[in-house]
């Protein structure tokens, strides 16, 4: 290598450890960061809980390991590659929208930064985060092995090395597909938000398969350890009949077949990271639009547009003449929230939902009410979150009547996706179902609005929503918030006056958020 | 009348943005200058609700806005230094969903929005999405919106900003036709921005009013001591360390500098004639140098 090579290799290692660094400080010095790390000890909780508990995250055949450091360290491994696969790819799933929306993309791409090792430092920034995480959650189980008090010996190498050979690949693949999802094209909407959960869902069953690609989540190196078979062997969160009895686990087998893979899933996870450096567009606007990137569709295009279009002169002629006379508005505020909600949505999701409303001609009203109703998540997804215009608003008058017109507009999104089932119902008198659906209608706006006043953002609710969505088309009646499963004949869930309840509860949520911003403003 | 009594702001508990400071707001334009940092978006958006005081208190008519902001919000045209907007809607419709949230009656509203939008010169472009607008044309509909109920206070955070020289001579135009019998308070690091309209200049460094009073006292207060002298570019460093320089221009061989001064600075220094950078200038450097 000659004397300016050299000199290119070491600015680049410069630079990506700078924006590693830089980044993943970013993301520490925030609030939000210290829940998260709370999150990772309420996880580590659950994975070493008390022996009495019924509610396990680890079943080896109506068994578990006693608390040594190495079973501790295993059951809170598994965990983080089960859970933080999921949890993790929302939370670390920020790291190039903060970079495009706070303008240190420009920067970056004005400068000899490269894009791979730009989509590197942020692989490892992602990783970094998702690595703390799972480092509190060995340090709970350490503190819990001891509260526990089945064994005292502690052993930080048996601890760890659940972590280093399951947590860590799982960890690099979700922080790999979190920057994958970041820079490309469709993925990078609310759509990636929605199919990451089906991806992760997948992932998680498929990967606990002894036949799992390079032995998935890595449990099938458990089989001989454990006095279960892949029948009878559970990972996720369980409610067992009886307390679990224990076993002495002996530790985690190594061998070189199974390192191999867990190298293999690892350097996987690093190429997919920088996969997109074939055609992430390097915060260039122009071309971020035409991939279809930027929010504002068609924005830089039409910005550059209309810098180039000389505007008329107009000479200036006084203040306006017409008096700002108060009156109704209501209904104009309504229509104004529901253009809000509607406008940007693409030709693709008209034409869906104009196909799901056929679909529903044919379907019974409860299939039918349950497909129009995750069709418009990404538009839900919208309520309650920091408002484009949050900065003109903040000085106006009647927050209150915003944030109801805001709800009514969901509703309205929700009753018009959801019409022709209603319309089946009203026609053949099925008055139970139709008060589960005027209850779904309320409801699914008014947990966007709470968790969008919550947390500021559109993903909490594309993550939870389809989860709950999910869980309902699996016949999990407890929680059929739209009447769409029935019991001879007549809605499963809980009672529609239950769900409304829940509904204004949900408002109310978001209601004393703002209330309390404003007290604090 | 709109009334900011001894505020302060803290943030985290450490950095005193405002201190201690006091404004009575009546009919006229009030020029806020300061240097970056001096807390005037912080008071600025004391004055327009967005933010509660950490002390002291903001009064309406009389009554607390600061617990009850209803009254002022109603009365108020609020434009901040940074906003943004619906990119999806037209500018028709942003303006449409922005008087209804204010209550004002249909009929109004579009007949208002109409006039507003020829009087920001977007008239031609009401129809576009805002996505597509430039950043001078995005101030124009902050204008705009500002102006919608007709407010009795209008408060306005470095609203020229993005604005071609056209624009900037527009909006002045609009300042002074407002502030005839409305409180405009403005604010700007721009002196040229309220040299020409503002009744009422109000200096604050450090959060705290340095100056306040009428623009031609403000220069008065400098007179006397501003001057002119030529330097050799190698002693240029020399003269920017021992006197603050208002203005300097680089011509074949030397530069001309105008500087501050209680005293003749050199003898070859020439006495001119104040104008209202110099003398904002003089009231920054002397509150830096008291600190």
């Amino acid at each position: 290598m000659n004397a300016l090579g050299a000199r290119r290799k070491g600015r680049g290692v410069s630079a990506f450890t700078a924006l590693a660094m830089a980044d993943f400080r970013e993301r520490v010095r925030r609030p939000a960061y210290l829940v998260m790390l709370i999150s990772a000890v309420c996880l580590g909780w659950l994975a070493v809980p008390p022996a009495s508990t019924r509610w396990v995250v680890l079943d080896a055949g109506g068994a578990r390991g006693l608390y040594t450091s190495g079973y501790v360290g295993l059951v809170t491994a598994l965990t983080s590659a089960l859970w933080l696969t999921l949890v993790g790819f929302y939370l670390v799933r920020d790291a190039v929208a903060r970079d495009v929306r706070t303008g240190v993309g420009q920067l970056l791409a004005a400068g000899p930064l490269r894009t791979p090792v730009y989509l590197a430092g942020k692989f490892v920034s992602n990783l970094l985060v998702l690595g703390s995480m799972a480092g509190t959650m060995a340090v709970t189980a350490l503190v819990l092995q001891l509260l526990r008090g089945e064994s005292r010996a502690v052993d930080p190498l048996a601890l760890l090395t659940p972590f280093v050979f399951l947590a860590v690949p799982m960890l690099a693949v979700t922080a790999a597909a979190a920057l994958l999802f970041e820079t490309t094209p469709v993925l990078r909407s609310g759509f990636g938000n929605v199919l990451w959960l089906f991806v992760w869902m997948a992932g998680a069953i498929g990967g606990q398969s002894a036949s799992a690609p390079l032995g998935g989540i890595g449990v099938g190196q458990l089989a001989g350890t454990m006095p279960a078979t892949a029948d009878t062997f559970g990972l996720g969160l369980m409610y067992v009949d009886r307390p679990l009895r224990t076993f002495e686990w002996p530790g985690l087998p190594l061998d070189a077949g199974f390192v191999a893979e867990r190298a293999a899933v690892t350097l996987i996870a690093v190429a997919v990271a920088l996969l997109p450096a074939l055609w992430f567009h390097r915060f260039d606007t122009a071309a971020a639009t035409a991939a279809g990137i930027a929010s504002t569709a068609g924005s830089a295009a039409a910005r550059a547009a209309a810098r180039s279009l000389p505007e008329p002169y107009t000479v200036y002629k006084g203040l306006p003449r017409t008096a700002a006379v108060a009156g109704p508005a209501t209904g104009r505020l309504l229509a104004a929230e529901v253009r809000i909600l509607l406008r940007g949505a693409p030709w693709w999701w008209w034409a869906g939902a104009a196909l799901l409303g056929l679909a529903g001609l044919a379907a019974p009203p409860g299939p039918a009410l349950a497909l129009g109703w995750i069709w418009p998540v990404l538009l839900w997804s919208r309520l309650g979150t920091g408002r484009d215009a949050a900065a003109i608003l903040a000085a106006y008058p009647a927050p209150r009547r915003r944030l109801l017109a805001e709800w009514a507009a969901g509703v309205l999104l929700a009753a018009a996706t959801g019409a022709l089932p209603a319309v089946r119902m009203l026609a053949t008198g099925d008055g139970p179902g139709l008060a589960a659906w005027a209850a779904g209608a309320l409801f699914v706006p008014a947990l966007a609005l709470a968790l969008g006043t919550l947390t500021g953002a559109q993903r909490t609710f594309q993550a939870v929503y389809p989860a709950l969505w999910y869980l309902v088309i699996n016949d999990v009646a407890a929680l059929d918030y739209m009447g769409a499963l029935r019991s001879a004949g007549h809605p499963a869930g809980p009672p529609a006056p239950l769900v409304a309840a829940v509904a204004l509860a949900l408002f109310a949520v978001a209601f004393g958020v703002v209330r309390l911003r404003h007290a604090r403003r | 009348m709109l009334e900011l009594i001894d505020i302060t702001k803290v943030y985290n508990g450490r950095k005193r943005a405002v201190d201690g400071l006091t404004l009575r707001l009546g009919p006229g334009l009030a020029g806020l200058l300061g240097p970056n940092g001096a807390g005037k978006s912080s008071l600025l958006r004391i004055a327009a609700t967005v933010t509660r005081p950490t002390g002291g208190q903001v009064r309406f008519d009389g009554g607390d806005a600061v617990a009850r902001p209803g009254p002022l919000r109603r009365a108020l045209g609020y434009l901040p230094q940074d906003f943004g907007v619906y990119p999806h809607l037209t500018a028709l419709e942003f303006l449409t969903y922005l008087a209804a949230v204010r209550g004002i009656a249909g009929r109004s509203a579009k007949a208002r929005i109409g006039e507003l939008l020829e009087l920001v010169n977007l008239a031609h472009a009401a129809k576009r999405p805002l996505g597509g607008y430039s950043g001078g044309m995005l101030r124009r509909i902050g204008i705009a919106q500002a102006l919608l109920a007709d407010p009795r206070i209008i408060v306005v955070d470095e609203p020229t900003a993005g604005l071609d020289p056209e624009e900037r001579v527009r909006f002045r135009n609009l300042l002074s036709d407002l502030s005839a019998d409305r409180s405009v308070l403005l604010s700007t690091h721009i002196v040229s921005d309220v040299e020409s309209v503002a009744t009422r200049i109000v200096v604050v460094t450090g959060g705290r009013v340095r100056f306040d009073g009428e623009p031609g006292e403000l220069v008065r207060g400098v007179a006397g001591h501003v001057w002119e002298l030529a330097v050799p570019p190698a002693e240029l460093a020399g003269v920017q360390q021992r006197l603050p320089v208002t203005r300097l221009i680089r011509t074949a061989g030397h530069v001309r500098v105008r500087v501050l001064a209680t005293h003749r600075p050199a003898p070859d220094a020439t006495p001119v004639a104040p104008d209202l950078e110099d003398a904002y200038l003089a009231v920054v450097h002397r509150s830096r140098t008291a600190a």
